[in-house]
């Protein structure tokens, strides 16, 4: 994962303005060699502009670009030793599916046999069967079209491979096999992948480490388990999927008191210098029934309704004021029964919970 | 819901009907190929005496030569400059967005909906007026200001339905700009660049009106026509006539050959490392 260079690749201060629009805002970043790097962040956070300055598309008004050392700032696309996978892949329609794999090596005046040779040992990295080669693009669904897309990125051998959200078109189940496979194709080639996405879920199945992109800004940078257990913001936090954020201002050493409600909780944390903040509880850690009753932080509610989430449930109990939602999960074997209108209490432990401050 | 009989009876129905409108836009030409091959100085149905003689008169004829030499010269020129301005025209209606493009889309097509006649009339006024002699050059021009946006607008539809991200992406994995247009641009975009060049050479070889105002001293094959019609007709001219639509289909074959060769050659490249 991380015996590669550190600083391979090398962000320092990269603005981008559009006008008086800052697309990017003093990026610094540093990848090493071989990693799977993931930017995450919502549409108009400037991700597309970064990345298309990385492979070359487009030039930052303020910055620099090194990479193994050299700053690139002002090498072209063609003569950057990185390539992209595209967002809807821009496989060339024209050609044959093996023609796109040599395309690369077809440019560089690679001899055909070679070209041939190396296009079926890629073809078979990528588990796409042999008659492949000759097949036409239209004729292969969207899946066998990111393989070759893949495919076509890998023979170029770059030393850094670009993803622009590949997977974002195509349905649930596939884009969740895809996912493993690109994090096993990383694997195998040992190459240093760098991928964006919105979706932080995606992120978190691949990369090594995730930077969160918003409004231009890196925000945080970290591993799966840095970004999920200890997000630096409220943003970050809410990024991942639904949680329950309570508004909450210091009560005491270790207690903090809830705007709305006046309730107070315990929570452990090592924020110790702040006024006021975010309180950040994800379903998961949050305990309902018999399971809530031992813990210092319990709450009394009504059950509004439950979703079935396949391996977990999902309960949302609203307070008995009606003013605040509270959503639950628990695993299915986790013994429970109440239905809707019930009083129920919920509660987590001090531990579970996550204070952000902004 | 139909029964089989009334099935049968609207499939006869829509045969026939294909028919007639075929037989409607065909027997005209097929009547101009026969008179080209009667005997009798006056064309009439049905031919009883079949003659060639005017055919071995038009290959032998100099003037003949020169009336085929100054349409395909004007055709061919045309065809040429036209291909190359509407491929960039084409980007430029199709592909760029542009302050002042939806303003370019409409006058481009305008010199379309002209009446050719006042438009070659427009043409000779204005030539003479800045002294310049009207020969088959001057026809070229004349030719191209109504064949270039029809050309133009055939190669913007095959324009529409090209991604730029191709040449991104090619560009990406190290071709160069020249590479770019040579491997992906070009390829992409040949079936609208061969259809607008078709185009290109068929309207300009056909061309009546616009020739008519600006060959000047030279004359096309179309003018030939017109003028022996309104005065010394001889089945010399439905034998020009017909010389000309075959020229024309001529044309369109060679092109139809040529686009399968292209094909197969392109197959044969994939399959020949099989």
């Amino acid at each position: 994962m991380n015996e590669g260079q550190l600083d391979f690749l090398e962000l320092r201060g990269i603005t981008k303005r559009f006008g008086d629009f800052t697309a990017l805002a003093d990026v610094n970043l540093s990848i090493s060699e071989g990693e799977f790097f993931t930017l995450v962040g919502p549409s108009g956070s400037g991700k597309t502009t970064l990345i298309r300055i990385l492979v070359g598309m487009d030039s930052p008004t303020g910055g620099e670009i090194s990479l193994n050392g050299n700053v690139i700032n002002d090498v072209p696309a063609n003569r950057r030793p990185t390539c992209m996978v595209f967002q809807n892949l821009a496989l060339f329609p024209h050609k044959t599916v093996g023609q796109n794999v040599e395309f690369a090596m077809k440019i560089a005046g690679v001899a055909p046999a070679t070209r041939r040779e190396r296009a079926n040992e890629l073809l078979e990295l990528l588990r796409l069967p042999a008659d492949f080669y000759s097949k036409r693009i239209n004729q292969c669904s969207g899946g066998e079209r990111q393989r070759i897309a893949l495919a076509r990125a890998l023979a170029f051998d770059p030393e850094i491979l670009f993803f622009d959200e590949p997977l974002s078109a195509l349905d649930y189940r596939l884009r969740k096999t895809l996912e493993k496979e690109l994090k096993d194709i990383h694997r195998e080639t040992g190459k240093t992948f760098v991928y964006i996405t919105h979706s932080l879920e995606e992120a978190m199945v691949m990369s090594d480490r995730i930077g969160i992109l918003n409004h231009g800004h890196l925000i945080q940078i970290g591993s799966p388990d840095d970004i999920y257990n200890r997000p630096c913001n409220k943003f970050v936090a809410q990024f991942m999927g639904e949680v329950n954020t309570l508004e909450v201002v210091r009560a005491a050493e270790g207690r903090v008191r809830h705007v709305d409600s006046d309730a107070s909780f315990e929570i452990i944390s090592d924020v110790n210098d702040f006024e006021s903040g975010f309180l950040i509880i994800r379903p998961e850690v949050m305990k309902i029934g018999r399971a809530a009753a031992e813990l210092p932080n319990q709450i009394q509610g009504v059950l509004f309704n439950d979703y079935a989430l396949g391996s977990r449930v999902q309960y949302q109990v609203r307070s008995e004021d009606g003013e605040s939602h509270w959503l639950v999960e628990r695993l299915q074997d986790d013994p429970f029964a109440a239905s809707p209108g019930q009083s129920v209490t919920i509660g987590w432990r001090p531990e579970d919970s996550i204070l952000v401050t902004s | 819901m139909k029964s089989q009989r009334q099935r049968r009876i609207a499939h006869a129905l829509i045969v026939v009907w294909t028919g007639a409108v075929l037989v409607f836009l065909y027997m005209p030409m097929l009547s101009v190929v026969l008179a080209s091959f009667t005997k009798q100085r006056y064309f009439r149905f049905p031919v009883k005496a079949w003659d060639t003689r005017w055919y071995e008169k038009a290959f032998e004829s100099l003037s003949v030569r020169d009336l085929f030499w100054t349409s395909f010269s004007v055709a061919l020129l045309v065809t040429l400059i036209s291909v190359v301005l509407a491929f960039f025209g084409a980007l430029a209606f199709a592909r760029y967005d542009w302050k002042g493009r939806k303003l370019y889309q409409r006058l481009i097509l305008l010199p379309i909906f002209f009446p050719q006649a006042v438009l070659g009339l427009a043409l000779l006024l204005w030539f003479s007026s800045l002294g310049i002699t009207t020969s088959w050059q001057t026809a070229v021009f004349a030719h191209m200001i109504w064949i270039l946006p029809i050309v133009t607008l055939i190669m913007s539809i095959q324009v529409y339905s090209f991604d730029p991200v191709w040449e991104e992406a090619a560009y990406d994995l190290g071709a160069s700009r020249l590479q770019v247009l040579r491997e992906i641009t070009l390829p992409i975009l040949a079936p609208g660049i061969i259809s607008g060049a078709i185009f290109a050479f068929l309207l300009s070889w056909g061309n009546f009106p616009l020739s008519l105002f600006t060959t000047g001293a030279d004359q096309t094959i179309p003018e030939w026509l017109y003028a022996k019609m309104v005065s010394g007709y001889t089945p010399m001219v439905p034998t020009l006539g017909s010389l000309t639509m075959g020229g024309a289909a001529g044309f369109l074959l060679v092109a139809f050959v040529v686009m399968i060769v292209i094909r197969r050659v392109k197959q044969g490249k994939s399959n020949q490392l099989r």
